[in-house]
């Protein structure tokens, strides 16, 4: 167990509600709050995605939102960096294989694409 | 488009403490953060800061930063946080993102704070799960409460290599080694001298050869190099870890300044690409300043000062301070930035081997190169001296700009004069009372308070302890020496915890009066009992 119970400085750390989150479709604990990452790493799980090409393995590195090493799929949304994403009760974390796109549904997006479409079929090139 | 008097970029240290001079001169400050909290790295910060009085010396980082924040928000200062900055544009036209929209903001004028991001270094295995930045734990465990591993190599003997290395002991981690490819400690000789008295072993002249493991690590074998930097074949030594530590230096995050057209210039010195800009951080742009980590690496006493130079600056650019009060506020800034920036660790002084110190005391070779004051060497500095009775004795070599001790003790007993660089004088004619103030205040923790003739068959050495559990009075274990070697048998004759030492207990021992020069740590024996701050609570 990696939870630190009391520290000679910080004392006892301040955490939010135990709560249930799935993992890779099985149940983990965390603390509502915390870093995603953190209560993966609390709970044994240091893998957080496979590399595209090589199938490497990668998991936290920086910890605060920089390198990317650590980013999962949450709730559906591939990319998200765990280590700077809150947890929260009934989480869907999944391990990430390679760089999943990203989803453009937004209608703003569309709309966009339509006016390049526009746009480029006038222009005549 | 929304505009502010002054937009800062970075809640660290440096921009807030920008950010709370502009305000307080009248202006409308706005700050952004990419970060779900404001204060960047301090409230990582568990150990005391070094410095004089008026950089809050002995005072915790993450209390700093809690002051900070207070002062702010007394100030008026805004900080809207989870607000990235994508873009610094002609006319300061600033680009952030926050809640997932895009948002284009212009100041009057722009304070980049963006501090520095951690280097890495590569070698085989260094992409593996439990390879992390010496920040990262600091993160995972100061922030969060969660041990990065149960058995740990650090790689990087630099100030934050030893400091982080040291809050992994306290948060009841196993450091297995503090390796670094430079044959000489990079940081504080203190820091240095506290991990090497808990038994840390350090591995100078060596490198990572390669991290093991196929989904995680599991090992890793470290090798000596050459003057060359050339791996010496024959030299690998195996560690099973769990995890590695990367403390090899900070590059400033000057993208932004950059990408403004600032006039840039690749300074290793000052860690990389940095802006080119005056003592008060005006940039080649008008308007556009630049203030902390992101202008040079030093640390953070000397970045929120830079941050208060640059705040007071800015508001005298726009017209909000009259000129006299602000010019007798910046110079007396200027002054105690100054003053930080002596000693043997000073910018200037960056790559030099410094072979003395001011008062002509030769560097301990023992201290750079296995990270402890050998027996013999601890004479030669004017905190070691013989005395009847209590008395202090302080293990400060190196120039190093910090002079809490001399303020801590009522009695007068320490003497390190104007220079806050000079190495402390204990001053034996001076009666000790004991009171343990200069031990706890010490941010190195290289103050003992030594019986030599206690009794007939014991002298008593008082240490500094920030660990759990805590020993009791009675608690029995191992006398251990400077390089964390244990040399005697030791119990515990009491043990001191009041506010004012802010959680740096004072346990005094019972050794041999042989060892009373020679131990300088206390590890509990096998089975012994200890204060149960589980069942306390």
């Amino acid at each position: 167990m990696s939870r630190i119970a009391q520290h000679p400085i910080l004392g006892s750390p301040e955490r939010g509600n135990l709560v249930t989150f799935s993992y890779d479709g099985r149940d983990l604990e965390g603390y509502e709050g915390e870093p995603i990452a953190m209560a993966l790493h609390a709970a044994g799980v240091v893998i957080h995605r496979y590399t595209a090409k090589r199938h490497d393995p990668r998991g936290v590195f920086c910890a605060i939102g920089r390198c990317t090493d650590c980013v999962m799929v949450v709730d559906g949304k591939p990319n998200v960096r765990t280590c700077m994403t809150p947890l929260m009760a009934g989480m869907d974390v999944r391990t990430q294989d390679g760089v999943e796109p990203l989803d453009v549904s937004d209608p703003r997006i569309e709309r966009l694409a339509s006016m390049v479409e526009r746009v480029a079929a006038e222009g005549g090139e | 488009m929304e505009r502010h008097d002054l937009i800062v970029v970075g809640a660290g240290p440096s921009g807030l403490s920008a950010a709370i001079e502009a305000a307080k001169a009248g202006m409308d400050v706005v700050v952004f953060d990419e970060n779900a909290r404001p204060g960047g790295q301090l409230f990582k910060q568990i150990h005391k800061f070094f410095g004089s009085k008026e950089h809050r010396a002995k005072v915790r980082g993450f209390r700093i930063g809690d002051e900070l924040l207070r002062e702010a928000a007394a100030a008026g200062v805004r900080v809207s946080l989870d607000s990235s900055v994508l873009g610094l544009y002609q006319d300061r036209e600033v680009v952030v993102r926050h809640g997932g929209e895009v948002f284009h903001i212009k100041g009057d004028a722009v304070l980049v704070a963006t501090g520095a991001s951690e280097n890495t270094l590569g070698f085989p295995g260094w992409t593996l799960p439990g390879v992390i930045g010496a920040g990262a734990a600091q993160t995972m465990m100061n922030l969060h409460g969660v041990r990065p591993g149960d058995r740990i190599l650090m790689l990087g003997s630099g100030n934050v290599g030893l400091v982080v290395g040291f809050q992994l002991l306290q948060a009841g981690c196993d450091v297995v080694a503090i390796v670094d490819a430079a044959p000489r400690v990079g940081g504080y000789g203190v820091h240095a001298a506290k991990i090497a008295r808990c038994g840390v072993p350090f591995y100078l002249s060596h490198t990572i050869v390669a991290a093991e493991g196929r989904d995680c690590v599991t090992g890793v074998t470290i090798g000596e190099v050459d003057k060359a930097w050339r791996m010496v074949p024959g030299t690998e030594k195996h560690f099973d870890v769990d995890t590695i530590c990367i403390a090899v230096g900070l590059s400033p995050m000057s993208q932004l300044l950059d990408m403004a057209g600032c006039d840039m210039v690749d300074d290793p010195g000052r860690g990389g690409l940095v802006p080119v800009c005056d003592e008060r951080g005006a940039t080649s742009v008008p308007g556009i300043f630049a203030s902390g980590d992101v202008s040079g690496i030093e640390e953070a006493s000397s970045a929120m000062i830079e941050g208060r130079i640059s705040g007071a600056t800015i508001a005298d650019y726009l017209g909000y301070l009259d000129h006299d009060d602000e010019k007798a506020r910046v110079d007396a800034l200027e002054t105690s930035l100054d003053s930080l920036r002596q000693g043997m660790f000073a910018p200037k002084n960056r790559g030099r081997v410094v072979e003395s110190t001011d008062e002509g005391c030769p560097v301990s070779r023992n201290l750079l190169e296995h990270g402890f004051l050998s027996d013999d060497e601890v004479w030669s500095y004017p905190g070691t001296t013989h005395a009847k009775g209590v008395h202090a004795v302080i293990e400060c070599s190196q120039n190093i700009p910090c002079n809490p001790c001399q303020d801590a003790c009522g009695k007068g007993c320490i003497s390190i004069g104007d220079s806050i660089t000079s190495l402390p004088v204990v001053l034996s004619e001076k009666s000790c009372i004991a009171c343990g103030m200069c031990v706890a205040s010490c941010p190195g923790q290289a103050i003992f308070l030594v019986n030599e003739e206690a009794a007939e068959d014991y002298a008593t050495v008082t240490l500094p302890y920030e660990f759990l559990p805590l020993p009791v009075a009675g608690t029995r274990g191992g006398g251990l020496s400077r390089s964390g070697e244990e040399i005697c048998d030791a119990v515990v004759e009491s043990v001191r915890s009041a506010g004012a030492f802010d959680h740096t207990n004072l346990l005094t021992i019972r050794v041999p009066r042989d060892c009373a020069m020679r131990a300088r740590f206390f590890r509990i024996g096998r089975g012994e009992s200890c204060e149960d701050k589980e069942v306390l609570s």
